[in-house]
């Protein structure tokens, strides 16, 4: 459990102690290193390398099926998700971009419009809105990180410590390690065996939503 | 751009909108939205980061059949893989044009504008309706200069997005890309200025009830505005 209440105020000085003993025991599972599954794209894109597409595939397969079964509700329709966005990510390894983003974000992409296209499809309106239509492939650039810097400061406030506790458990963690812990977004990301670019996002939308909530109780 | 978009569609709706689960109506407006606004495009690539960690941290489903994917993985790699698979080419750009104005459209309503049915005139505003809607009416909805919608509450939910020029009703001023949300029973007199006309993008859940006076003659007119 997180001690999110140390925003508060009231366990500021206990909330020091550091927690990274019990963090450094927990990997049981084999160890993900860190680009891992960019380089395997990577070499299913040149070589159309089975190997790397096998671990690939018994990674997010699975995985792909979990998320099926959560969408869907029904195995066939999982699978049949598993199977078009696995079929994709072998086909078109090479319009993958490490650098807009990781393999993971890339994956789920895919399974997305899958999913949203089979849904329609289910409809046969061949005009009809679609994936293609919706979501831009991120093909827009980057932007300044400004805004988290000037939100810094506004965190100790005490009004934030309510909204601080209904941030999603994933976002409130890294919010938790950066601002309270003081940790680096570089430590964050070893501790946690994120991605980089996955804790200066969840940062940014938990920014993005304390700054709603705030906006909400103004108004 | 220039003009700051200040109108968001908020974190709600921008979640569905990544995972795939908003009305693919309403999902067309955000789309054009996150075209015309660079926070909400940075937002947006936040939250599929956010997404793809989540679907990489997810517990991994248990097969009762062992040789389910192990099939699937020798009948996918058995397949020809893309080797040039060349990005998509850029879209040359969409216009729309009406009453001698040509308007520029935002990728990602560009295939359903260049399908858009025939205008439809009254007074100083003109629709145009979109081949998108399911459950939702879409419409592409021209305001001349000067020009103001009668007083009206809406039945539905109405979602207006600001495409080109500037809209201004009792709740402020809106420019390009700022997305207006209006709940059911909200009402407002959205009118533009003397020297600006105005496109916008329309999505509505039900018909427009008109209020005041003589224009409430308008509302068998109602099905103009749907």
């Amino acid at each position: 459990m997180l001690e999110s209440t140390a925003l508060t105020g009231h366990h500021a000085t206990s909330q020091a102690t550091p927690r990274m003993p019990d963090r450094m025991t927990i990997s049981a599972e084999p160890h993900i290193r860190s680009g891992q599954w960019e380089d395997a794209l990577t070499y299913v894109a040149v070589n159309a390398d089975k190997a790397a597409y096998a671990e690939l595939f018994s990674y997010f397969a699975p995985r792909l099926k979990a998320f099926g079964m959560k969408m869907f509700g029904n195995e066939q329709q999982a699978l049949e998700m598993v199977q078009d966005t696995m079929l994709n990510v072998w086909k078109k390894a090479g319009l993958f971009d490490a650098s807009r983003g990781c393999a993971s974000t890339w994956i789920f992409t895919i399974a997305r419009n899958v999913r949203f296209d089979m849904l329609r499809k289910k409809q046969s309106r061949k005009d009809d809105v679609s994936a293609d239509d919706l979501w831009a492939d991120g093909d827009y650039p980057e932007q300044e990180e400004s805004a988290s810097d000037k939100w810094e400061t506004m965190l100790m406030s005490e009004k934030l410590a309510p909204h601080f506790d209904a941030l999603p458990p994933a976002q409130r963690l890294v919010m938790q390690k950066v601002y309270i812990e003081e940790k680096s977004h570089q430590e964050v990301s070893d501790e946690l065996d994120i991605p980089l670019g996955t804790v200066k996002s969840r940062i940014r939308l938990a920014l993005d939503r304390l700054r709603e909530a705030l906006d909400d109780t103004r108004s | 751009m220039t003009h700051a978009v200040k109108f968001h569609p908020g974190m709600m709706l921008m979640e569905q909108y990544v995972e795939g689960t908003l009305a693919a109506d309403v999902a067309l407006a955000v789309a054009t939205h996150i075209d015309l606004c660079p926070h909400c495009q940075q937002l947006c690539q936040d939250l599929h980061n956010d997404k793809g960690a989540q679907l990489a941290e997810l517990t991994p489903s248990v097969s009762n059949n062992e040789s389910e994917f192990a099939d699937m993985l020798s009948f996918i790699t058995s397949q020809a893989p893309v080797f040039k698979a060349a990005r998509k080419t850029e879209a040359d750009s969409v216009t729309v044009t009406f009453n001698d104005r040509e308007f520029k459209i935002p990728r990602a309503l560009s295939r359903m504008a260049k399908q858009h049915g025939k205008w439809l005139q009254l007074g100083g505003i003109a629709t145009a309706k979109l081949p998108a809607g399911e459950k939702l009416h879409v419409s592409l909805l021209y305001i001349d200069k000067g020009t103001e919608i009668p007083n009206h509450t809406h039945l539905g939910m109405e979602l207006t997005l600001v495409l080109s020029g500037r809209i201004c009703d009792e709740n402020g001023e809106y420019g390009a890309g700022d997305l207006l949300i209006n709940s059911p029973d909200d009402t407002h007199t959205p009118h533009t200025r003397v020297d600006e006309d105005c496109l916008c993008l329309s999505v509505l859940s039900a018909p427009l009830k008109f209020n005041k006076g003589l224009v409430r003659l308008l509302n068998p007119l109602q099905q103009f505005f749907y």
